[in-house]
């Protein structure tokens, strides 16, 4: 047999064998992608910001040591304040590393946090467009979590800090409906618990988000109580205080005091636990019975009425146009 | 065929081989392949130094430098083993020639698939040598920084009072992005994907006339097979009637059925990230880089059987 004729041979060898293994890969390569073991695709459009470093990237293996460095660039762009490449950087980032928390995390915390206050204070401009702004930013640093949890439908961490920002006092109002935002923050929190994985406080601050939603009152004591029951020792004051507030909601009628000696280890504690869940304003909790309490509370420990904590001013909930 | 001269004649065919591995494994060595280390433990002991600007909260506090020497270790032995396997597969045979090695070994009664298979395991003996000293560094110096993370972490959780349970599942993390047995598996990946290549690269060198023409052709090819997935989901989803035209869906075909798929050892990726590589993902793996090595040998001793020098 000639050398050519075996070229020819060995041609026909390669597509044969590459008929049989090509359903045999195909099988491999789906079920490596349902576990999450290869990294998805790159974008069309990451591609091209990676430049020359796509080839790089390309030869598998040095997609996070990549990452590493564009997260030192992004660290750059944040010192320089320039958010808008933070945030390109970040999208890079995250398609090269999709399943790193701390990315997405920190990715959203950059434009929710960091770019919202930067545009708050950026008095040079006008006040319209500030307020846009800062709006936009903390959009997109929520977009960029809810999109960090759908790569990573099994991390508690990121579905906690969903929660927390859609429940933070300074954040809230770029949510528009503030009922309706403490409701996905508390379903953000609550599916962080189903994941089985959550620290311990993300179900309280579940109950704290969904205490705040108005006409769930009901679920949230029953979630209060549930979590009372689960706590072998005190539980934390917060935790204290809706259950409070939420049972005096269900029974109105019911003796307030009854109801603090019940609730509260001393009237001492329940007096002061009320009494800073009122002033706490700027938080929304629910406050249904607080005054009456406090009232009681304070006759009963003869503070005068010019002491009274009824009587201090509230901080007013942050409002962006106090502060465009 | 008496089962007795079946056995002496594999013992043979071993015996051979195994002479010829060790040969290759010194030549490559006495190249200084080895001095690669010191660069490596040079960058490990660096990443390991290095603070990376970046923001970390005090719950985060250490982690992201376990990923980062994980990413610079496994990114060096990707490197080292991708370069090493094309470079010196592409050598062995040339040299030979040139050194008139080839001539006396062929003029004994040694089989050629012998000499392919020795010279070729010879290199991947480098090449496991070299990963293992690596993996070994790597693990120490992870091991002693999760340790060092750890215990951190631990005091901060025992300050903040948090629960046992709690306390349990930020361990559970750590150790996630520590030495893990899903990490060996990505560095067996590594190694599994410079035994196809090394084993393409010695088919390309039966045929080539340079050393040259074979180290560029391979560098291509491994390029352009982390594209081969690609291409066969091309061909793949244009038989359900997609808008695909024939030309591309021949070209499509025929990468897929030329080109080695290496995207399937890109795991890596994934486990410095703390995913979890299943055992029988390994055994998978493992058999993807067995049908390779053993069909390219193959390959090569049918082109390399009759040819003259």
């Amino acid at each position: 047999m000639t050398q050519g004729k075996r070229y020819v041979i060995l041609g026909l060898v390669v597509l044969v064998m590459g008929a049989a293994r090509l359903p045999l890969e195909q099988g491999l390569s789906v079920e490596l992608s349902e576990k999450g073991l290869v990294p998805p695709k790159l974008k069309i459009d990451t591609g091209d910001k990676l430049g020359q470093t796509f080839s790089a990237v390309s030869l598998g293996g040095l997609r996070t040591l990549v990452a590493t460095f564009f997260n030192i660039r992004a660290f750059s762009y944040f010192t320089e304040q320039k958010w808008s490449e933070v945030a390109e950087t970040y999208n890079i980032i995250v398609d090269l590393a999709p399943h790193t928390r701390y990315y997405w995390d920190s990715g959203s915390w950059h434009q929710s946090y960091n770019a919202a206050s930067y545009y708050l204070y950026q008095s040079n401009l006008p006040a319209m467009r500030r307020k846009l702004a800062w709006k936009e930013s903390i959009l997109t640093g929520r977009n960029f979590l809810e999109r960090g949890i759908r790569n990573n439908p099994n991390d508690p961490i990121l579905r906690q800090s969903l929660g927390y920002l859609l429940a933070d006092p300074n954040k809230i109002l770029a949510f528009g409906d503030t009922g309706k935002a403490f409701e996905e923050s508390y379903e953000a929190y609550w599916s962080a618990v189903q994941t089985g994985k959550a620290r311990g406080f993300a179900k309280r601050a579940a109950l704290y988000s969904l205490a705040r939603v108005p006409g769930r009152e009901e679920e949230a004591l029953e979630l209060a109580l549930e979590i009372r029951s689960e706590m072998p020792v005190l539980p934390p004051p917060t935790v204290l205080g809706l259950l409070y507030s939420l049972r005096y909601f269900a029974d109105p009628n019911q003796s307030v005091l009854e109801l603090v000696d019940d609730v509260f280890p001393t009237r001492e504690i329940g007096y002061e636990v009320l009494g800073n869940v009122w002033l706490r304003s700027r938080d929304r909790f629910p406050v249904h019975g607080s005054a009456k309490a406090l009232v009681l509370l304070e006759n009963h420990f003869d503070i005068p009425e010019a002491q009274s904590i009824l009587r201090r001013e509230l901080a007013l909930p942050m409002d962006p146009n106090d502060y465009f | 065929m008496n089962p007795l001269l079946m056995i002496n004649a594999f013992t043979a065919h071993l015996g051979r081989i195994s002479v010829i591995a060790r040969h290759a494994f010194t030549q490559l060595v006495r190249m200084k392949v080895f001095y690669f280390l010191a660069f490596f433990a040079i960058i490990l002991i660096g990443s390991n130094f290095f603070n990376l600007p970046q923001h970390e909260g005090p719950e985060a506090a250490g982690v992201n430098i376990l990923r980062s020497i994980k990413s610079w270790s496994l990114g060096a032995m990707t490197l080292f083993s991708v370069v090493l396997s094309i470079v010196a597969t592409a050598l062995l045979l040339p040299k030979d020639v040139e050194d008139r090695t080839l001539y006396t070994i062929l003029a004994k009664p040694v089989p050629r698939i012998d000499y392919l298979a020795g010279k070729l395991l010879g290199v991947l003996l480098l090449i496991f040598v070299s990963l293992l000293v690596m993996d070994l560094l790597m693990t120490g110096i992870l091991q002693v920084r999760t340790n060092m993370v750890l215990s951190k972490q631990m005091a901060m959780a025992e300050a903040r009072g948090w629960s046992v349970s709690d306390i349990a599942g930020l361990k559970a993390d750590i150790l996630a992005q520590g030495p893990t047995f899903s990490l060996q598996g990505a560095v067996l990946a590594v190694f599994l994907r410079a035994t196809v290549i090394a084993s393409m690269s010695l088919l390309i060198s039966t045929f080539s006339s340079s050393t040259l023409f074979t180290t560029i052709v391979s560098f291509l090819i491994y390029f352009c097979g982390h594209f081969q997935a690609d291409a066969r989901a091309i061909y793949l989803s244009s038989e359900v009637g997609t808008d695909v035209g024939w030309v591309s869906q021949a070209i499509a075909l025929l990468v897929s059925l030329i080109l080695p798929d290496f995207q399937l050892f890109n795991v890596i990726d994934s486990v410095i990230e703390g995913q979890l590589m299943p055992l029988v993902i390994f055994g998978k793996l493992i058999l993807v880089g067995l049908f390779y090595f053993s069909f390219y040998l193959i390959a090569s001793w049918f082109v390399f059987a009759k040819k003259e020098f």
